[in-house]
């Protein structure tokens, strides 16, 4: 029993120790760049923070970045480093990069995304406002997606509904006829609102499941689990491409362009406006950060956004709208997207 | 015939000498990655990933295809050595292994997991091929409904999987869905039990929590070991000596474990097509269909057939894994979805053209895993005397050793300290339960699967807007049900029989 004791208490103290370590790491402060003329010129390693894991969306566009920052030499000849934080389900990550001191804060750069922001103001008290927002990078939009070839498992598919016409599945769900969407978390959620306030139908009409990811919530439409799913293009674009899924509307102001020009905007299958939520996707980095150093990663940002790589090995590749937003730009409209979300959710 | 021709110029790609050369690379990496306790073929491969950016796609899918799948291996030899799983889908291997190397069979013991390792991953790698894009169009017909019963045949298994008290297996399989429930709800995103604490948004980690229960739990409790240990040693002088002829499996063995084999092999590649269940439920299930059937041995007492039985599942699930993820860009397992990113990463689309737009890649990949299975099996083999070793160093060399690797394992899930923090909780309260005749086990596969159970059964009444009927509308989920009840019942009724019994002869 003592030894139990003595064990404890030994763990005890590792856990404490190591409880420290995790909060003190590095708060060394460095002066850095250029002080005579007040440019901010990059010295040491840099550190970016993505709150997403390896290989996911998030990640590929850290690394794109990073990537052609540094092929372009645009950092001095310094490294930048992705760091993978996904703790908390990565408000640890953003919650670090909002309190870290001035200093490192000139080093650190960090994935945000409006999927990112969603569950933030969400669930903690972090704010946009917490961050500087150095840019915003690409745009992207949605679609609604069926696979008609699927069995039929839901009430709509059982009851003869068209997959592929969403007026019809309006209509049926007015008339009593369960449809269900299926879409990933954060932003497809959002859409999924928009659209059922435009249409006055509610949840128990048209409903909504909730997928970990695009790619889940693609798999249940080819299963016939969902009668309709929410994706970006760059998510559907082989499926559609093999004939497994069909583009029933576009959630955009205009139609889109090549395989999926067929997919009328809600505005042309009735009398209703547009639905519409951009995702973006953009960077940002510590309250802290420099003004020089929010103008230089700003700038570079932008370089980044002129490239030919940025344009041919990123946006093309996932059908993505290039919409490069500077610092200020990109803060105005961050701020307003979180005031729109927040208030469209009750959100204070 | 079509299939065998692809196979065949698959082979032609498999057998370049660089793919060669990093398929060895990939299969040594996952049993030494498999045999840490912890560090599963998810945080190999995601560790990897960054790694093979440059490479030619299909070099780097080859390797790390190599890796997730001698993983499987690797697993059970700290599980039967220690009682340390090296990965989840060992859990099942320690149950029975462990217990068989006790009783002085250890050569055995590993020759039987890599035999068992071997016939279940051909078994899955040969149907992959012949069926693939069959197999994963299959896998989609099953709905929430199907996925729900099945999760609830497998939860019910397990809180009876071992220890003699079914009513603390029920109070552990509970507990670990308490915890699995920690962080936020996947369908609507609210947070639940995260007591205003950041970290706990997230949940608990898998791995770190893992760690703690079987490895560092182990730890606690060879540290209390320590000195009968040595005493036992001071006794003791005949080393422990083996070599791979004495490993050998007799012809009474074989014959024992062949019929697992065969039918884990099957029915863990099923498990393996399925979306989002990967090698644990393979396993898992693999090992809680042998209870129902005939072993030499009692279950969980060193059965050389409970071995097999899980060991043949998980490496099969592990192949029938790719058939969604190369058939239609559906991720089988968490190990899957890094191995997606990866294709993404290296400019692959994938998605249900793959198998037309990149054949080379495709079946260069299914054939390499032909290779990487003979391989591996080889290494496997040769290197058992020198784990026997693993089994003569003295306890107060493995504690600090152990020790190590759970931190490593721990640290690098997020590279965090958050995860060391969870290991050493976890680990602390997995040698308590574990002292007071709680087995954990049953707790940590309630931990994989409750949360899939929860999903599957939320949306099936989302579809079903609350109706029940959903359960009963088709003659397959009739039959899954059916299987269900008849599986939840058995130990009731036969518990009740026995009672009658004894009255009878006590008269």
């Amino acid at each position: 029993m003592k030894k139990l004791m003595a064990l404890t208490l030994a763990l005890l103290m590792v856990l404490s120790l190591a409880a420290c370590g995790g909060s003190s790491g590095g708060s060394s402060s460095q002066s850095s760049g250029d002080a005579e003329t007040g440019e901010f010129v990059p010295t040491k390693t840099v550190t970016w923070i993505c709150t997403s894991s390896a290989g996911g969306g998030s990640d590929i566009f850290s690394r794109k970045i990073s990537e052609i920052m540094t092929n372009d030499g645009m950092v001095n000849g310094q490294t930048i480093v992705v760091s993978n934080e996904t703790d908390g389900a990565g408000e640890v990550g953003r919650n670090k990069v909002a309190t870290m001191k001035a200093g490192d804060a000139d080093y650190t750069l960090l994935t945000f995304n409006s999927g990112d922001l969603m569950p933030m103001v969400t669930n903690t008290k972090n704010r946009a406002a917490n961050f500087r927002i150095l840019a915003i990078m690409a745009v992207d939009k949605q679609l609604l997606f069926s696979c008609p070839s699927s069995e039929s498992k839901t009430d709509y598919a059982k009851n003869g509904g068209d997959q592929n016409d969403f007026a019809a599945a309006i209509e049926a769900a007015q008339n009593g006829t369960f449809v269900v969407i299926g879409g990933s978390k954060g932003d497809d959620i959002t859409t999924y609102q928009k659209l059922l306030a435009e249409l006055g139908l509610t949840e128990s009409q048209m409903g909504y499941i909730t997928y970990d990811s695009t790619s889940d919530a693609i798999t249940a439409a080819l299963g016939g689990n969902v009668d309709f799913v929410i994706s970006k293009p760059a998510a559907a674009s082989q499926y559609v491409e093999s004939g497994d899924l069909n583009a029933v509307l576009a959630l955009a102001n205009e139609r889109y362009t090549g395989n999926l020009a067929d997919a009328p905007t809600l505005s042309e299958i009735g009398d209703y406006e547009n639905v519409e939520v951009p995702v973006w996707r953009g960077v940002a980095a510590p309250a802290a950060m420099s003004d020089a150093a929010v103008a230089f990663w700003s700038d570079a940002l932008g370089k980044v956004s002129a490239s030919d790589a940025w344009h041919t090995e990123y946006l093309e590749k996932n059908q993505l709208l290039d919409e490069y937003k500077d610092t200020a730009a990109a803060t105005e409209y961050v701020t307003a997207y979180e005031a729109d979300y927040m208030a469209s959710n009750g959100l204070s | 015939m079509e299939n065998l021709l692809s196979l065949l110029s698959g082979f032609q790609v498999a057998l370049a000498p660089e793919n060669i050369g990093v398929c060895m690379l990939g299969a040594i990496l996952g049993l030494i990655v498999g045999a840490m306790p912890g560090i599963g073929s998810l945080a190999g491969c995601a560790l990897l990933l960054p790694l093979t950016y440059k490479f030619n796609p299909t070099t780097a899918i080859i390797m790390l295809g190599a890796l997730y799948y001698s993983n499987m291996y690797g697993g059970s030899f700290s599980a039967i050595l220690l009682n340390i799983p090296g990965d989840s889908p060992a859990i099942t291997t320690a149950l029975d292994g462990y217990p068989m190397a006790k009783k002085g069979r250890p050569g055995q013991a590993l020759m039987a997991a890599n035999l068992a390792s071997f016939i279940g991953g051909t078994i899955g790698i040969l149907i992959l091929t012949l069926t693939a894009s069959g197999l994963a169009t299959l896998g989609l017909k099953f709905g929430y409904a199907e996925m729900t019963i099945i999760l609830l045949i497998a939860m019910t298994s397990i809180s009876w999987l071992i220890g003699e008290n079914p009513i603390k297996g029920i109070v552990i399989t509970m507990l670990g869905i308490l915890v699995a429930s920690i962080g936020m709800d996947t369908l609507s995103g609210a947070p639940r039990y995260e007591f205003g604490n950041m970290y706990l948004l997230g949940g608990i980690p898998f791995t770190p929590f893992i760690i703690g229960c079987v490895g560092f739990a182990q730890v606690i409790k060879l540290i209390n070991e320590r000195e009968a240990d040595a005493e036992k040693r001071a006794s003791d002088d005949s080393k422990t000596k083996l070599s791979i002829k004495e490993s050998m499996l007799t012809g009474h063995d074989f014959k024992r474990i062949l019929p697992p084999i065969l039918r884990s092999g099957v029915m863990g590649t099923f498990v393996g097509v399925l979306p989002g269940s990967g090698a644990t439920t393979g396993s898992m299930v693999g090992y809680a269909m042998q209870k129902k059937f005939k072993s030499e041995e009692p279950m969980g007492t060193g059965a050389i057939e409970g071995i097999a039985a899980s060991e043949a599942a998980n490496n099969a699930a592990a192949a029938g894994a790719f058939a969604p993820l190369l058939a239609l860009g559906i991720p089988g397992s968490g190990t899957g979805a890094v191995l997606l990113g990866g294709l993404m990463m290296w400019g692959l689309n994938p998605g249900p053209l793959l198998f037309d737009t990149n054949p080379d890649f495709c079946w260069g990949l299914i054939s390499s895993m032909y290779v990487a299975n003979i391989f591996t099996l080889i290494v496997a083999i040769l290197v058992i005397p020198f784990l026997i070793k693993i089994l003569s160093v003295p306890v107060k060399y493995m504690i600090p050793i152990i020790t190590c690797v759970c931190i490593v394992g721990a640290y690098s899930t997020s590279n965090s300290m958050y995860g060391v923090i969870i290991m050493f909780i976890s680990g602390i309260v997995g040698y308590l339960l574990d002292k007071n005749g709680f087995p954990t086990a049953p707790m940590l596969l309630a931990f994989v699967l409750a949360p899939m159970l929860e999903q599957n059964m939320r949306k099936a009444f989302i579809a079903s807007q609350g109706s029940l009927r959903i359960f009963t509308d088709s003659a397959l989920k009739l039959v899954l049900l059916a299987v269900f009840l008849v599986l939840i019942l058995t130990p009731t009724v036969k518990s009740i029989l026995r009672k009658i019994k004894a009255k009878k002869a006590q008269n």
